[in-house]
């Protein structure tokens, strides 16, 4: 695997992360709750190799 | 408060719920294995990293089935699924492994030439992940992949793609096109990793013809053709004149364009002494303009826009409502291979490549395409390849 293919899924890794603890963090908006799972997800399919 | 308690884990598990049901059936096509039976003629099967080191233990690494006849004779070789999303490729290649008898000759076939590619899908496109072929012993799945690699395999695309060697200015996404990465390089990105094993086959071997089995567009006018450059073009022309005048179907010769490079009827020719042929067979699936992308519309080819286009003569082939079924295709592309060979080895005698029992044209439209494919079921578990 490629140097610059490794630094990605590090990002992606970094910025789920942040996502996930936003989403704990998060106390009030319900939509924010679910604007942070929506931009998770494709970070997750790209982690776990699906797509 | 408590309502906010509540949703996080609801949501959290609607987005997993979410994840499986659209990741898992993606996982399992890219992890679906076809078995291919090794037919009569088979006498080994090697990888293609034997010949490019650089692919061993990548998803582009892929199977190839030699067949070596009981006389030495010319060489050939013959890519399937180069463009992943014309299947065509791939089971006429699948027919030659499971059905041809090489008595002169040898035969090196690569049915998942880009099986990285063979593995991707087009999900924008609604393209569908498999389809069935019906045959004699039940009905034979096949993997349908997309025209380029998949990006989880070779990746990130450059802006623009740098052609090697000659520095031509491509898309971006041809990186991935193992039909714009010839003649490749050992050490380059994934795709010209593959060609260039499939040029150290042809170099090292010293392979006399190579055929690149390919569908185009109705609407797309090189389609319905034999692409050739200068030095095969008259086996290319005689190939075309003798499939229409013994077995009657049209399938014209296109020029290889000089200016137009990574293309494998431009660079194998280029950087070898073998003859590249790349054979088109229609395949309305892959017109814009069509209804739904559905396996009926890849196994017919029916489609009533297209159906329209033709009666206003925007197609560059003939279309009416019979369509432009696989058999068809497939079988268009079985008589020209053995076609181009009979030519080749009429114009050398001293390197023939004869090849029996490989069905021809009249024969797949009659009985279809799986009636020619064997069952892995019935198979010897050694003589059936997974890939």
């Amino acid at each position: 695997m490629p140097w610059v293919m490794i630094a990605y899924y590090m990002i992606s890794g970094f910025l789920l992360a942040l996502l996930a603890w936003n989403f704990v963090r998060e106390k009030k908006s319900l939509d924010n709750l679910v604007l942070y799972l929506l931009v998770m997800i494709p970070l997750v399919l790209r982690l776990l190799r699906v797509k | 408060m408590k309502r906010e308690k509540l949703a996080k884990p609801l949501l959290a598990a609607a987005a997993l719920a979410l994840i499986i049901w659209g990741g898992l059936p993606l996982y399992r096509h890219r992890h679906f294995d076809m078995p291919v039976v090794e037919g009569q003629g088979v006498t080994r099967v090697v990888r293609l990293s034997e010949y490019g080191p650089g692919l061993r233990g990548t998803m582009a690494d892929t199977s190839v089935f030699v067949l070596e006849g009981k006389e030495s004779g010319g060489k050939a070789v013959l890519l399937g699924d180069t463009h992943a999303n014309e299947p065509e490729g791939l089971l006429a290649s699948l027919l030659f492994i499971e059905n041809a008898v090489v008595e002169k000759g040898t035969l090196y076939v690569i049915p998942f030439f880009n099986n990285s590619g063979s593995r991707n899908t087009r999900p924008g496109d609604g393209y569908p992940l498999y389809f069935e072929i019906p045959t004699d012993w039940g009905l034979f799945q096949v993997r349908m992949g997309n025209r380029d690699a998949s990006p989880l395999d070779q990746w990130p695309d450059p802006d623009v793609y740098v052609h090697y060697p000659d520095k031509q200015l491509l898309s971006f996404i041809d990186v991935r096109n193992v039909n714009r990465t010839w003649p490749g390089r050992p050490g380059g990105p994934l795709m010209e990793r593959v060609t260039f094993g499939a040029m150290e086959i042809m170099r090292r071997e010293g392979v006399d013809v190579a055929i690149d089995i390919h569908g185009a567009e109705t609407m797309f006018p090189v389609t319905n053709c034999i692409v050739a450059p200068e030095k095969s073009v008259k086996i290319a022309t005689l190939a075309a004149l003798n499939v229409k005048a013994k077995e009657g179907f049209e399938n014209h010769v296109e020029p290889s364009p000089v200016g137009f490079r990574g293309l494998s009827h431009r660079e194998i020719g280029d950087h070898s002494g073998t003859l590249p042929f790349l054979l088109e067979a229609p395949i309305p699936f892959l017109d814009q303009p069509t209804g739904p992308k559905t396996p009926k519309l890849l196994l017919d080819g029916k489609d009533p826009f297209l159906l329209s286009l033709a009666r206003r003569k925007k197609l560059f082939v003939a279309y009416d409502e019979s369509g432009w079924p696989l058999p068809k295709r497939v079988g268009q592309h079985c008589s020209v291979i053995l076609e181009i060979f009979r030519q080749f080895s009429k114009r050398n005698p001293e390197k023939a490549i004869v090849v029996r029992n490989v069905p021809r044209y009249a024969d797949v439209v009659r009985n279809g395409v799986g009636h020619y494919l064997l069952n892995p079921a019935g198979a010897d578990r050694k003589n059936v390849v997974m890939n």
